[in-house]
């Protein structure tokens, strides 16, 4: 399967790394293999109708800091032109309008291309256009990545859990988040000097409004409310309350109940919420440190939960890796019955 | 409405039955039955049993089909199944505004019970915890809601329970 990689951030790099070392497992099992025919980074690019090395791709982004030529013209234009199977679409979030990750997708599906997203802002924004042009292409939209990271909520809602009526989908969505009021709760440190220690270890960024005001939890709950419940929301229509103004006072007298608070999300049939709620000690949602985690409500199987590291280079390429592992079975299976 | 009550039926076969079915045919849900076979007097048995009834006219109606069918009611008492409400709320936790939040929460009605906890602290920002149980789960939606305003208009943040 020949696929473009768009964006060549940490996320790139982990999935470019990932298929050196993974193509042998795709090709043992499927008979074929991912072959790299165009990389882009957001100002430069290389094409190879024979397949780029992806390891090379690596080392020439991390000893020069650009893949190849200076791009002249827009990615979306680029990918016009482009002969590829599958699009990787890998460019930061970006929630204001997602672009320009939403052009490369609304490209690649209009020319009736598959699409894997790690990009949580085109989901979040404009899941419905999308997945309506997939299937009018009849092409397949995959964003395993966007939510949970490793974790494998999205697949397995909708693919393991194909028979069930879910009833509610509860998750920790922010590692950044459960990381602060953890450190909050098991060692007494007040809210900013957690935060500090968060920024301080890479997990929060030096503006952290993004996660501790439950916004990239409201992306990842509209993104499952969607998929999952068939829902027809955005990121806007999502109920947010972040964790700002929670002290030490509110953390002891959970504690006093023997409850944790924790940021939750929370997806039915009627919507989504994000909110810090009191999680009695003991239930799954209680979970201390920077770890995902998913409890889904189903009527057969009852409760199912599902925990995994939320971001990072090699888990967040996990779950793209098993976004082509599909679509290439996917391919082959329409080729067999062709 | 959940209902429990102590029967008294002949001791004889099938007596069991006319005591349940004027439930079942009005609509009601048996939860529970326990024979007392403890409680035999002049040939009559005591029956203890539980159930729901979608109203109080339903009630009475099961009441006059036992009343026909020689099923004695001894005794009669409501259950009310109960919810809990929990919030902790951040910031403006002076005794007024707690007096506003928990005369609200009452005003929705069903609120079997209601306390609040303060937190311990010289900080600016206190914290307090809310706890009730209600009769109705309907009311702790409207609760939420009616917390929400109240944050809103008083700048303080609600940290929900987790039973809704």
């Amino acid at each position: 399967m020949d696929v473009a990689l768009v964006g060549f951030g940490t996320v790139g790099q982990g999935v470019a790394e990932a298929i050196a070392t993974k193509n042998h497992v795709l090709e043992q099992s499927l008979g074929d293999k991912v072959r790299i025919v165009a990389a882009f980074d957001s100002s430069t690019y290389a094409v190879d109708k024979s397949g780029l090395d992806p390891l090379d791709l690596v080392k020439r982004k991390a000893a020069k800091g650009k893949l190849g030529k200076v791009r002249k013209d827009s990615i979306a234009e680029m990918l016009k032109a482009l002969d590829y199977d599958t699009l990787v679409e890998m460019t930061p979030t970006n929630i204001k309008d997602a672009q320009p990750g939403l052009s490369h997708i609304r490209a690649a599906l209009g020319k009736g291309r598959d699409v894997i997203t790690s990009n949580k802002g085109p989901l979040a924004l404009k899941f419905r256009e999308l997945a309506n042009l997939a299937e009018k292409n009849e092409c397949e939209l995959r964003f395993e990545a966007s939510v949970g990271g490793a974790t494998p909520v999205i697949n397995m809602a909708r693919e393991l859990l194909v028979c069930e009526r879910i009833c509610s989908i509860r998750g920790i969505m922010n590692g950044t988040c459960n990381f602060i009021l953890s450190r909050m709760e098991s060692e007494g440190i007040p809210y900013e000097p957690a935060l500090r220690e968060a920024q301080q270890m890479g997990f929060a960024e030096a503006d952290p409004s993004y996660d501790i005001d439950g916004i990239d939890s409201a992306c990842k709950a509209a993104i499952l409310a969607n998929a999952i419940m068939g829902l027809d929301i955005t990121v806007h229509d999502v109920e947010r309350t972040g964790i700002r103004g929670i002290n030490l006072d509110a953390v002891n007298l959970a504690m006093q109940e023997r409850k944790v608070v924790r940021l939750i999300g929370e997806v039915t049939s009627r919507g989504a919420e994000v909110s810090p709620r009191l999680i009695p000690r003991g239930h799954p949602l209680s979970i201390s440190g920077t770890l995902n985690l998913f409890h889904i409500r189903t009527d057969l199987a009852g409760e199912i939960t599902v925990a995994g590291r939320g971001a990072g280079r090699y888990e967040t390429a996990s779950a793209v890796m098993a976004d082509i592992y599909t679509v290439m079975k996917l391919r082959r299976s329409i080729g067999q019955r062709d | 409405m959940r209902v429990n009550v102590d029967l008294r039926l002949k001791d004889v076969p099938g007596q069991l039955i006319r005591a349940l079915e004027p439930v079942s045919r009005n609509g009601g849900n048996i939860v529970g039955v326990v024979h007392r076979h403890d409680q035999i007097s002049a040939g009559r048995i005591g029956v203890n049993l539980t159930f729901d009834v979608p109203s109080e006219k339903v009630l009475e109606k099961v009441q006059a089909e036992w009343s026909g069918a020689e099923v004695d009611l001894m005794r009669i008492e409501n259950i009310f199944e109960t919810y809990p409400l929990e919030y902790v709320i951040v910031g403006d936790v002076s005794a007024a505004e707690m007096k506003r939040i928990t005369e609200g929460i009452q005003a929705l009605g069903q609120v079997e019970s209601i306390d609040v906890k303060y937190s311990i602290s010289s900080s600016k920002d206190k914290a307090a915890h809310i706890s009730g149980k209600v009769r109705d789960r309907d009311i702790i939606k409207k609760s939420n809601k009616f917390m929400r305003e109240r944050a809103k208009r008083s700048g303080f943040v609600i940290i929900r329970g987790f039973g809704d």
